[in-house]
């Protein structure tokens, strides 16, 4: 369970004081899709950076499982990171040296986990994910909706407690979005994958259990918008 | 800790391996030079010294010299000594020399040198110019009309003379005019021409001891007495040996007899060889800083990707020291390559220093001081900007 409270992120630019985010607070309970919404520049990556402890905010508190991670040391916030996260990013943010196989069991390997149990679980997740011929491939050989399947397996490689996904579909096109889409549906609802993303696009608005919409640094309006699974979850 | 080294060790060497190779190849060529740099310049002046103390022993005195002791001209009852010091064990051989001035004369031209008076069997006991016999024979114990001349004083074509003395073209069964300082004269036949390529040695002649005393009015006495000891490198010991066997007469190792130039050599030398290392050290430090950074600046968003993944910054920074790690060792490696080729081609073709050639020698411990060093600071030069840039705020670093 995510608890985001009163967060502000202040940016200093030169003499000017940008306020990205002025006093956000959200709870997100475990198994919930939650979606943020908001024009460009209304805080929603901010949030997220913060939430996914990327960035830390100029003031208020994040709690996640009960861990107050903003008290947590660079060296404890990057195991908790590698641990109890998974991040999307808008631009896939692969290792462009490594292969998709790689580029997925590199969190595992970090953890120390036996070889023949993380190329198991990493093949498995990129056959779930529809890239079971794509293994081997490296990001240049492989499509803008490949190198995203990619990245969502390797955030989720790791069982993470929270999937946070910043603008996934931005630089894809809406079938290859649908798909992506789809994946998250699926996650969430089969799997209980609580899930926070980011995005700007109106017809995304149909996935998520509830959506956040941000407006100049705080929140504008919140509302519960699917009650029934998604007909592309597949549950 | 051992699943941080192993991740390290992914990431390095996937990026060695999927890297530019023109890069990595030109990195280690570059670390290579320098490690040859790093061993060549000490391996000549090893050899130097090599050539120096090998000259020295094998042609001009010796490994010890026993010299009149002071305001006495020469050394009496040789005989004797030789016998004292021959019965030390661990001494080979001792040559009684005398020593002396002179004009040679041959057809109108004329040349000051020197004269020793030898007695070629102890001769042979101790030097080795008579293996260096380029034409003719070395003395023999009967002889008292012969002379040997050395390649420089004789003039021998090819022999480079540089303004030292030569009689221009003196071959064997030549004769030759040779002025004592007492005044005497006497025309010997050339019997031998040797070349030892020690400028020192190939200037002097030879005739035998019971010639030259004849001539000098001498009797059982010596300017010097060289001595060969079994082994080389314990010249110390043995002169503390000669001088407990009661030996009045001064007893130099054959660096002493240099006087210090050796020492004083090798002191410039180490001075040149400093600032050469220094300089090659100061050449790698700037190539693989330059190397690392650039690599370091261009991954930058991936290193701030790494971070945001949960990769720690010390594992990123590894990598990267192991990546300098391994263009180290391979440059290393490639290094006493091409510097084996090169001490092959010198020892086929060695360089000509005044006291005789010079080969490389290269010492192992050179070669080690040499990696350890390069090792340094490569890890230094290396570990600095990977630091610098993975230490870097996540979202900066990502955006680039």
């Amino acid at each position: 369970m995510i608890v985001a409270e009163n967060l502000t992120r202040v940016y200093t630019m030169g003499r000017v004081e940008v306020r990205a985010l002025a006093g956000v607070s959200l709870e997100v309970a475990r198994g919930e899709f939650v979606g943020i919404m908001g024009a460009s520049g209304s805080g929603k990556s901010t949030l997220l950076h913060i939430l996914g402890l990327l960035d830390r905010p100029t003031s208020g508190r994040v709690t996640i499982d009960g861990t107050d991670v903003l008290a947590l040391s660079d060296q404890r916030r990057t195991q908790f990171r590698l641990n109890r996260l998974g991040y999307v990013f808008q631009d896939y943010a692969l290792i462009g040296e490594l292969t998709a196989l790689e580029n997925v069991y590199l969190t595992s390997l970090v953890r120390g986990a036996p070889k023949a149990e993380y190329l198991e679980r990493s093949t498995d997740i990129l056959r779930r994910v529809g890239l079971g011929d794509r293994i081997d491939h490296r990001q240049s050989e492989l499509s803008g909706g490949e190198q995203q399947r990619v990245a969502i397996a390797r955030a989720l490689v790791n069982n993470p407690s929270i999937l946070l996904a910043d603008e996934p579909c931005a630089n894809l096109d809406s079938q290859t979005s649908k798909s992506i889409l789809d994946l998250f549906a699926r996650l969430n609802e089969e799997l209980d994958q609580t899930i926070v993303m980011v995005s700007h696009e109106d017809w995304h608005k149909e996935y998520f259990c509830r959506i956040v919409t941000l407006r100049d640094g705080l929140i504008g309006e919140m509302v519960e918008c699917r009650k029934e699974p998604h007909p592309g979850g597949g549950a | 800790m051992f699943s941080g080294i192993r991740v390290s060790a992914f990431l390095a060497w996937k990026s060695i391996q999927r890297g530019s190779q023109g890069t990595l190849a030109l990195t280690i060529m570059i670390i290579a030079l320098i490690f040859v740099n790093l061993v060549f310049l000490p391996s000549i002046i090893s050899g130097v010294v090599v050539t120096f103390d090998t000259q020295s022993i094998d042609f001009d005195v010796g490994n010890l010299v026993i010299e009149p002791r002071e305001g006495s001209r020469y050394i009496d009852g040789v005989d004797g000594l030789q016998k004292k010091v021959e019965q030390i064990p661990g001494i080979t051989g001792t040559s009684p020399r005398i020593t002396a001035g002179a004009t040679f004369f041959y057809r109108g031209r004329n040349a000051a040198s020197t004269l020793y008076g030898i007695t070629p069997e102890d001769e042979r006991s101790v030097t080795r110019i008579a293996e260096y016999m380029t034409a003719g024979e070395f003395l023999s114990g009967g002889d008292t009309d012969a002379i040997i001349i050395g390649a420089t004083l004789a003039g021998t074509e090819g022999v480079e003379e540089g303004g030292l003395p030569s009689l221009e073209g003196v071959e064997v069964g030549d004769s030759v005019e040779v002025a004592y300082p007492n005044g005497e004269t006497r025309t010997y036949r050339v019997k031998g021409i040797f070349e030892t390529q020690s400028f020192g040695v190939d200037t002097a002649a030879f005739v035998t001891t019971r010639e030259m005393s004849g001539v000098l009015g001498l009797d059982d006495q010596a300017s010097a007495i060289l001595v060969k000891t079994a082994v080389n490198g314990r010249e110390e010991a043995y002169k503390r040996e000669i001088l407990s066997y009661g030996v009045q007469e001064d007893v130099l190792t054959f660096r002493e007899k240099s006087g210090g130039f050796v020492e004083q050599a090798i002191q410039s030398f180490n001075i040149i060889n400093a600032i050469s290392t220094l300089v090659s050290l100061i050449i790698a430090i700037v190539v693989v800083f330059i190397v690392i950074f650039i690599n370091t600046v261009n991954r930058r968003r991936q290193i701030g990707i790494l971070k945001a993944i949960g990769i720690d910054q010390q594992i990123i920074i590894n990598s990267y020291v192991l990546q300098v790690l391994f263009i180290t060792a391979v440059g290393a490696l490639v290094g006493i390559g091409l510097n084996a080729g090169v001490t092959t081609y010198l020892t086929a073709y060695p360089l000509v220093f005044p006291g005789g050639p010079v080969y490389p020698d290269v010492e192992a411990s050179a070669i080690l001081r040499s990696i350890a060093s390069l090792f340094a600071v490569s890890v230094v030069a290396g570990y600095i900007p990977a630091w610098r840039i993975a230490r870097e705020d996540i979202l900066t670093a990502i955006r680039g």
